[in-house]
């Protein structure tokens, strides 16, 4: 057996110093990482496609390694790693963003080393908290993402970006706090032996009913700040609009996600009777967000809070995927999350570009940059069809799961998304007849298409949009090697 | 059954294929072509192969009738978990079928696909954008026979949405107009609204097929429940009438955005501010007919629900006549024709909903050919002169001889005159709905609007053929000097005459009729004919009559270049108006769009700022506020301390001694 997920996390810790050390250098060092990062997650692939490898456990945790960490009388917190189905695709989708976000923040002229290395950083907290099995670990990874991010929006963000940094801090510091507390109440309360996932899991179905409901709904705020879930996702907009493009893209393609991932590992799993009990709470919720975002995202005139509001209303299927509790849901809550992940880091990509062109990102200014940018604005027109959900693209089999799942458990209650979908579709198409279309306006003079890297990186979505989108069995067969592929 | 053609339908998938390779080298290698009618010709080239090898399986499918599968393409696979609502999992395929009604639909689609393709070479050759022109033209293509070959709803549903936005791109070409910009958009829109529908009627009948289906063996294999699933449909306990009644309104809903029909009818119209020849094809072969295909595969389904063929029959008579009205009194030639689609489809619909799925099919099938010709002539009218307006036009018949004879065939066929194709389909449209009214008197009302519009059709049509082509000159003196098209236009529109006139009368061919004949009729009465044709002489002979009198009627008002003007202050000025006004459903629309759904959105946008972050805010100054007061008590004096430290401990105590051993659940008690 070769400890993988070990070696993954310490090349990436090493890489990550390295990078933070490499000075006018960083970024090859940051590029040399980001591809040992895809070779080690190709591996993890390979062990999970080929049992003879050394798996032979498709529904149960592949890989786990267990040391103690801290053992005290009545505390035990061991080191445990281990992944199945749904974390290997998250860690697939990061090291997916790592890669294209080094490329196409290639010509950072600010600060490389300490750039490419807090970016390097971020991922690799986000492949910790998909990788940890533990309470503590998980808590450990999980706060090591905001460091990072908080520095990447205050120091190379917009105008607003200390009170958006701040914010943004303060906001998802509180819910993480939230749920730490939550799921040590669970662990001591259900006398776990120790802090480890499957020993959680098994005690805390002896908890009495109220207890189980309490801590589901804590450690539901907890993570929905997160998602973001209405109403607590004002954060959300504001760190976007301030972040740079590359912390845009990290934070919309991981850091939602870790949201959504925390939701299944760390309360559907251990809490489940909870989430059964509360799952018309659950419903209201998504379907607000559901709602919210879209709709708000039809008043937007700034291209990157268009975005990131339609983020809102996308997580939004996610959580209501999730709340169905059944293994269609899940499967295409993940689905969907790798989906978005991809899409919106195109997405925001985009917002980048566009604004660094035109010097703006007022569609309701700038308009008509298809003559100029014929480029950039294909990148567009596939990011938007590709979140609106056409078929033959990514996210069209993860919505189309989502839909049918709940249909399937909730019946005509699917109407409010399905709507959702026509008012996405609207938002997206009146975008791109404002900025794509019609008479140029508000173009510089010498305004160009893409640069080369950004180019690439937003050329390497579009590939795996499409791929995805016509071959979605590629993720689909791996996301149900899980535990949770058992559920009704 | 095999023939001398069966080995083909094992590689139906090529058809589709061939556009779609055409799209990819486009795509790629478009823009560093030499010569960027190249990329026209590779367009020609795929469309070429798609209509060889599909008119060669139509062929096969006519000398071995039934339904040929192939179903090798697993594109979504769900592992069965033993329990729930899929305990045995499901694997979504896609693969293809020949069967009769794609068939029919294969002729359809490539013979107009490539005639258009060769008229564009000429007809675009001005226009810049060209490689995106053909790369998008042969996706649309691609798509629609990929709609055409599918074997099951979801893959339908794929393409459906596919050449949805094939079209948006199309409608959309001359982007930098705001005109076409925004007609893409409405166009998108409007149909997105059916798709919703279809979607949630996809998944009715998937979970209601789900569960009956294991019982027939097919659970492993999705669900193909199109129309050769006939068979197994008697087998197929109905569990929830309701919801099957619901499914088929939903499926409806998604027929009648793609087709444009009442009340989703808003889009086509304009939907022309894209080229001509965009609109030949979507108006003739693409997109619209998909909406009467659908009603067709899934006519097995609506057909046990007496409440869904009322709906069909409804929206299918009431749009024939509301689109008709509207073509009387407009002024230009592509809207008229483009009204006329409308109607048109309404007829196909209501064929459908009374029943008689092969009729509205045969009249999709006549309809292509006449309707692509009446395009393509108005669009060599407009390369010539370069206006649309008809009564800037006049005397064309002179410069315009071949055009000009292919419109008057195309109009003659349109308005049902014998024996061209229009007479035979839409008598047996009419002849259908007359014997299913017999039985279900609600149908009286939309036979009659369906049949009142055969007049309206006949006048409105030649009224633009009239004002563009009879006359001694144009009425506009400075429009240019109108000329004949080159052979790559004229030789589509001389094709397309030779079908207008003759694929009506193709259905009396044994084995080609055999296609329409292979059950006509859904659900399956005893005692009614397979296919309705010209059984009541009388009915047929009104209808020509109607046909004839509007021609005369259009004669005698615009005929030699008359002009007929409506008194100022005559009493139909406002029906005029309304008309042309399009009934202000246009204008409603888009009030709806800007200030109801966008002024909410606005609305929300605020709330989200002022109230929602409004109150993040108020807890950060609450916060702000409560720290300033906390400062106070570090005063540095000892005592003030001294006071915290006993106050502190007292707590402590309390807790551990008092509290605690009170609570069951921290060990105490």
């Amino acid at each position: 057996m070769i400890p993988i997920l070990s070696i993954t996390l310490a090349t990436l810790f090493v890489g990550t110093l390295a990078t933070f050390a490499a000075g006018p250098r960083a970024r090859y060092v940051a590029a040399a990482v980001s591809a040992i990062f895809l070779a080690e997650i190709a591996g993890m692939f390979a062990l999970f496609s080929a049992p003879a490898l050394g798996l032979a456990l498709p529904t149960q945790f592949a890989e786990p390694e267990s040391y103690p960490w801290i053992q005290v009388a009545w505390l035990h917190v061991n080191y445990t790693v281990g992944i199945d189905g749904i974390s290997l695709v998250l860690i697939l989708l990061t090291g997916i963003l790592q890669a294209v976000t080094v490329a196409y923040s290639w010509t950072e002229q600010r600060q490389p080393a300490a750039w490419f290395g807090l970016v390097l950083l971020t991922c690799l907290g986000c492949f910790g908290v998909f990788a940890a099995l533990d309470v503590l670990l998980f808590f450990v990874f999980w706060e090591v993402v905001l460091v990072p991010m908080f520095f990447l929006i205050g120091y190379w963000g917009g105008p607003r970006r200390r009170y958006a940094a701040l914010k943004f801090f303060i906001y998802t510091h509180v819910a993480s706090v939230t749920m730490l507390v939550a799921l040590l109440v669970t662990a001591f309360y259900s006398h776990s032996a120790s802090l480890d996932f499957a020993s959680m899991a098994a005690s805390a179905q002896t908890l009495a009913l109220p207890t189980q409901i309490i801590l589901f709904l804590s450690l539901f705020f907890g993570f929905g700040v997160k998602f973001p879930i209405v109403p607590f996702h004002t954060w959300l907009p504001d760190a976007h609009v301030e972040a740079p493009t590359g912390g845009s893209v990290l934070l919309a393609g991981l850091l939602l996600k870790l949201g959504g991932y925390g939701l299944i590992r760390w309360a559907l799993e251990i809490l489940p009777t909870g989430l059964q009990h509360v799952a018309p709470i659950l419903y209201a919720v998504a379907f607000a967000s559901i709602v919210w975002g879209a709709g708000v995202s039809l008043a937007q005139r700034d291209l990157k809070r268009l975005v990131a509001y339609s983020s809102i209303n996308h997580m939004g299927i996610v959580l209501l995927a999730i709340a169905l509790y059944s293994s269609l849901g899940l499967l295409a809550a993940v689905l969907l999350m790798f989906a978005h992940g991809i899409v919106s880091a195109l997405l925001f990509m985009v917002s980048g570009s566009v604004h660094h062109t035109f010097g703006s990102r007022d569609i309701a200014t700038v308009s008509g940059i298809t003559p100029t940018a014929p480029v950039l604005s294909t990148m567009t027109m596939t990011g938007a069809l590709a979140s609106l959900g056409l078929p033959a693209l990514i996210s069209f089999p993860a919505e189309f799961t989502a839909l049918l799942a709940t249909w399937d458990k909730i019946g005509f209650w699917v109407l409010i998304p399905l709507g959702a979908l026509v008012i996405t579709a609207a938002f997206y198409i009146w975008m791109m007849q404002r900025l794509l279309f019609g008479t140029p306006k508000s173009i510089p003079v010498g305004a160009h298409d893409l640069p080369y890297p950004e180019a690439f990186a937003m050329g390497v979505l579009v590939v795996l949009s499409v791929l995805y989108g016509i071959l979605p069995n590629l993720l689909i067969h791996f996301i149900q090697l899980s535990p949770v592929a058992g559920l009704p | 059954m095999t023939g001398p053609l069966s080995v083909l339908f094992g590689w139906a998938f090529l058809v589709p294929l061939a556009p779609t390779l055409a799209f990819v080298v486009i795509g790629l290698f478009g823009r560093r072509m030499q010569r960027l009618e190249w990329g026209g010709w590779v367009a020609v080239g795929g469309a070429l192969f798609a209509m060889v090898l599909g008119v060669l399986i139509a062929v096969g499918e006519m000398l071995t009738p039934g339904s040929y599968t192939d179903r090798s393409f697993q594109w979504f696979t769900l592992a069965g978990s033993g329990t729930g609502a899929f305990p045995n999992g499901f694997s979504l395929v896609m693969g293809t079928l020949v069967d009769p009604l794609s068939a029919v639909m294969l002729i359809v689609v490539t013979v107009v696909g490539f005639l258009v393709m060769l008229f564009s070479i000429d007809y675009m050759h001005r226009d810049s954008g060209l490689p995106r022109y053909y790369a998008e033209l042969s996706l649309f293509l691609a798509s629609m026979l990929g709609l055409v070959l599918a074997d099951n709803l979801l893959q339908f549903f794929l393409f459906w949405e596919l050449v949805g936005v094939c079209s948006y791109f199309l409608i959309g070409f001359y982007y930098q107009r705001p005109a076409a910009a925004s007609a893409a958009k409405e166009a998108f829109l409007v149909t997105r609204i059916g798709d919703v529908l279809f979607l949630l009627g996809i998944f009715i009948y998937f979970q209601q097929f789900a569960t009956a289906g294991p019982a027939l063996g097919w659970a492993a294999a999705g669900f193909p429940f199109v129309y050769h699933s006939a068979p197994f449909l008697a087998g197929i306990p109905i569990s929830n009438p309701t919801l099957f009644t619901i499914a088929g309104l939903l499926i409806l809903g998604g027929a009648a955005g793609k087709s444009a029909q009442f009340p989703l009818d808003v889009w086509l119209p304009d939907a022309m501010e894209g080229p001509t020849t965009v609109s030949a094809l979507i108006h003739a072969a693409t997109m619209v007919a998909a909406g009467v295909y659908l009603l067709a595969i899934t006519s097995v389904f609506i057909g046990f629900s007496a409440t869904d063929q009322l709906a069909i029959v409804a929206i299918g008579g009431f749009t024939t006549f509301w689109a008709a009205t509207m073509a009387l009194v407009n002024r230009d030639i592509k809207r008229v024709i483009a009204y006329s689609t409308v109607s048109q489809l309404g007829y196909m619909v209501l064929a459908v909903g009374a029943g008689f799925t092969m009729v509205g099919l045969y009249h999709l099938f006549t309809h292509a050919f006449f309707k692509a010709l009446l395009f393509l002539a108005a669009g060599a009218v407009i390369h010539a002169i370069e206006t649309q307006d008809l009564f800037k036009m006049g005397g064309l018949r002179k410069t315009m001889r071949v055009t000009s004879i292919g419109f008057l065939i195309g109009g003659l066929s349109l308005a049902g005159i014998p024996p061209l194709a229009g007479f035979f389909s839409k008598d047996d449209v009419l002849g259908g709905v007359y014997l299913a009214a017999q039985s279900h008197p609600l149908y009286w009302p939309f036979f009659a609007l369906a049949f009142l519009t055969v007049f309206m059709t006949a006048y409105y049509i030649f009224r633009a053929w009239f004002l563009a082509f009879s006359g001694d000159q144009p009425r506009d003196s400075t429009l240019p000097q109108a000329h004949e098209p080159p052979w790559t236009m004229r030789l589509p529109i001389l094709v397309l005459s030779a079908l207008a006139v003759v694929a009506g009368l193709l259905a009396f061919v044994p084995q080609f009729g055999g296609l329409f004949a292979a059950g006509a009729r859904f659900p399956p009465t005893p005692g009614v004919p397979p296919s309705y044709s010209a059984t009541d002489l009388l009915l047929s002979g009104v209808s020509v009559g109607l046909g004839a009198g509007g021609i005369l009627t259009a004669y005698t008002l615009w005929g030699n270049g008359r002009v007929f003007t409506l008194d100022a202050r005559s009493a139909a000025q406002p029906i005029r108006r309304l008309l042309l006004e399009r009934y202000y459903v246009k204008a409603g629309v888009d009030w709806f769009g800007l200030h109801a759904v966008y002024g909410l959105a606005r609305l929300a946008d605020f709330f989200d700022q002022y109230v929602i972050d409004g109150t993040v805010h108020g807890f950060e100054r609450l916060f702000a506020e409560f720290s300033l007061r906390l400062r106070r008590i570090q005063s540095g004096v000892v005592l003030d301390y001294a006071a915290y430290v006993v106050a502190g401990l007292a707590v402590f105590l309390l807790f551990f001694f008092v509290i605690v051993p009170a609570i069951p659940a921290l060990g105490g008690g």
